[in-house]
């Protein structure tokens, strides 16, 4: 019970992130090319999900048309490719013209207010598929286009699949640091607070409408870097990559995953992975059925998505476990009381540390 | 000028759908604030549930009444056991909700009937008939004009009788009409089934033109939302005239701009939203009382 409190220690949390850091870097070494792709695709949907999450999660506008932003960092990755462009400008131009039309996109919608931002994004999708299809020069037509440059260097000795493993990993690694310090700063709690409340924001100083411009042009570079990635991964991308349904998995794999939350952004990746996979394997007549039960389901039991599963079993438990202890109704105000501590083995030492009831909701 | 009238009445045929769905939209928002992106959905639902009856050798007019009829208790039923819990929290929650109904319903008919196109008979003669030199299919105009009937009947039932009334006094202060005793709860449903039922009126009008898929109704949402964007949430009758406006201005731009062509015309309100929005924000509340005047 007490391990959520032993992982918020300093020391303890560095050593966990160093852990997974090293297992992260180890892990395409040791594990099969199957394995390694799915955790290439996870990452390159966590990058989606979580660019997604900052205008969705963190400032409130349900956005539509993010996978719009992913096939068009894809396009512009190939395009790049295919005419000799240097990898880092390669890069840099697919999360730079996302960013742009994001921009332009943002100034006409967020002038909107509510769920106009909703009802003007969806059409994003719709109209990208047959401009994609149009515009064949630059993206290849209905047959798409292909693009090959994350083969591993013959000097490093790796597999393909583990060389890309660690192509994604560096740009998924940093956008999440990137995400990680932008909400929890400045810009982070503007966005929180018009999510909150618009006026109220307003009345602080911040501008309600460039902070959504903002938030959803950032999540337009995001969704960028996604495609990015999603060439670097898949090598091919064509108009069905920014279907519309593709664009409600996205928001659904967000939900899912956990919004206003980091770490479901990673969740929500694994998610639109693998429930797929895995009603592909059973019948792929179910994929879009199960995908629309699982979101509901979640917004019903757990609004805060899987993320907030651990939370919510915990105070689950201790629900029951102090139904329990009637007799002794003051533990419900006062701190942990010290029976409850005793069977813990590397019980916390005493500090101004949390205790379990302290950091509940 | 044949072609263009062909190409006006054919848009106005189209537009009138993209009514039906933008109608049955602002009725949910009237009632409940929410946008229902569910709608389109639940009206390929309704157009499968027709099909079915059809199949069981049920004459279509009868067919189409039960579904119907099946689709007003739908949308109560979501009303009350799916969004009930959700309309007084945060909306954009609400949206997602519609959005998971939406893939659960498109789930739902794919799992049933699968993603192949079934083939819907049409409730009107295939025939044409000629108007000032143009051909125009009989079925074109008698959707239209259905549109328009049942836009009319809508419209008197909001203003001419004690349910519109009381239907009125929930959208407008939920409190209030609860506490002059109204039931607020069940009025709500009547609300989403009215939708669902405008909804069901649409599918199976369009089913025979775009034969029956579970995405069918996909491309008539994000116009339908259009035109409710241009023509205002408030404003019914906004709505139906930029819906008709919509259809007939793709239609035309689609036929005379070649380098927009019929591929990209969904391209057309969207474009025109963004060029109002950036020029003028404030043009499309301009435009909506010009449109009440």
């Amino acid at each position: 019970m007490s391990t959520a409190a032993t992982v918020r220690r300093p020391r303890v949390r560095m050593i966990l992130t160093a852990v997974l850091a090293v297992a992260l870097i180890a892990a395409p070494l040791a594990l099969p090319a199957f394995a390694n792709q799915t955790l290439i695709r996870i990452g390159v949907y966590a990058v989606a999900v979580l660019g997604l999450n900052i205008v969705m999660g963190y400032t409130g506008q349900v956005n539509l048309g993010q996978i719009f932003f992913v096939g068009l960092g894809a396009y512009v990755t190939a395009y790049g490719v295919n005419h000799g462009w240097n990898i880092l400008l390669v890069f840099f131009a697919a999360c730079a013209v996302a960013g742009l039309v994001g921009l332009l996109v943002a100034l006409a919608a967020a002038r909107l207010g509510g769920l106009a931002i909703a009802m003007v994004t969806i059409a994003l999708p719709i109209v990208g598929v047959p401009l994609a299809k149009r515009l064949s020069d630059f993206t290849g037509g209905s047959q798409g286009t292909s693009a090959r440059f994350t083969d591993a260097p013959d000097w490093s000795g790796l597999d393909n699949d583990q060389w890309q493993f660690y192509i994604v990993l560096v740009v998924s690694a940093a956008a999440f640091l990137l995400a990680r310090s932008l909400v929890r700063g400045k810009y982070g709690r503007a966005f929180a607070a018009v999510r909150e409340n618009e006026a109220v924001a307003a009345s602080m100083g911040i501008s309600p409408y460039r902070t959504k411009v903002l938030a959803f042009t950032i999540a337009s570079i995001f969704g960028g870097a996604s495609g990015f990635l999603y060439l670097a991964a898949v090598q091919y991308t064509s108009p069905e990559t920014l279907s519309f349904g593709h664009s409600i998995s996205l928001l659904a794999a967000m939900v899912i995953g956990g919004a206003g939350s980091i770490a479901g952004s990673l969740l929500g990746g694994a998610y639109y992975v693998f429930v797929p996979q895995l009603t592909n394997a059973i019948d792929p007549n179910l994929t879009t059925v199960s995908q629309g039960a699982i979101l509901l389901a979640v917004l019903f039991l757990l609004p805060g998505g899987l993320v907030s599963l651990p939370r919510v079993v915990r105070r689950l438990t201790r629900r029951s476990a102090t139904r329990r202890s009637t007799a002794r109704p003051a533990a419900e105000t006062s701190q942990q009381t010290p029976p409850a501590q005793h069977p813990v083995p590397d019980a916390a030492p005493e500090g101004p540390e949390q205790t379990e009831r302290q950091d509940g909701p | 000028m044949g072609t263009f009238i062909q190409l006006v009445v054919d848009g106005l045929a189209t537009g009138s759908i993209y009514a039906a769905l933008a109608l049955a939209i602002v009725l949910v928002n009237q009632a409940t604030g929410l946008i229902n992106f569910a709608q389109g959905g639940m009206a390929v639902l309704s157009a499968y549930i027709a099909y079915v009856f059809v199949q069981l050798g049920l004459p279509l007019l009868l067919a189409i009444i039960i579904s119907v009829v099946l689709s007003f208790l739908f949308g109560a039923l979501v009303e009350r056991f799916l969004l009930r819990r959700f309309e007084r929290g945060d909306p954009d929650t609400a949206v997602v909700v519609t959005i998971g109904l939406l893939t659960l319903v498109t789930g739902i008919s794919a799992v049933l009937w699968g993603y192949n196109n079934l083939a819907f008979p049409s409730l009107f003669p295939l025939t044409s008939v000629e108007i000032l030199g143009a051909v125009v299919s009989v079925r074109s105009l008698a959707t239209a004009v259905t549109i328009v009937v049942i836009m009319v009947v809508l419209q008197l039932l909001f203003l001419r009788t004690k349910l519109g009334l009381a239907l009125r006094a929930v959208a407008d202060n939920p409190a209030s009409a609860a506490f002059s005793g109204l039931p607020v709860g069940r009025l709500l449903m009547v609300g989403w089934g009215l939708a669902a039922t405008l909804g069901a009126i649409a599918g199976v009008l369009v089913a025979p033109q775009l034969t029956l898929t579970p995405g069918m109704l996909d491309t008539a949402l994000v116009y339908a939302l259009a035109a409710v964007i241009l023509g205002g949430l408030s404003s019914p009758i906004g709505c139906v005239v930029a819906a008709s406006a919509i259809g007939v201005l793709e239609n035309l731009v689609a036929v005379y701009i070649p380098l927009i062509g019929h591929d990209l015309k969904i391209a057309v309100p969207f474009a025109l939203i963004f060029v109002i929005l950036i020029i003028r924000p404030q043009g499309l509340f301009g435009r909506k009382v010009v449109v009440r005047v």
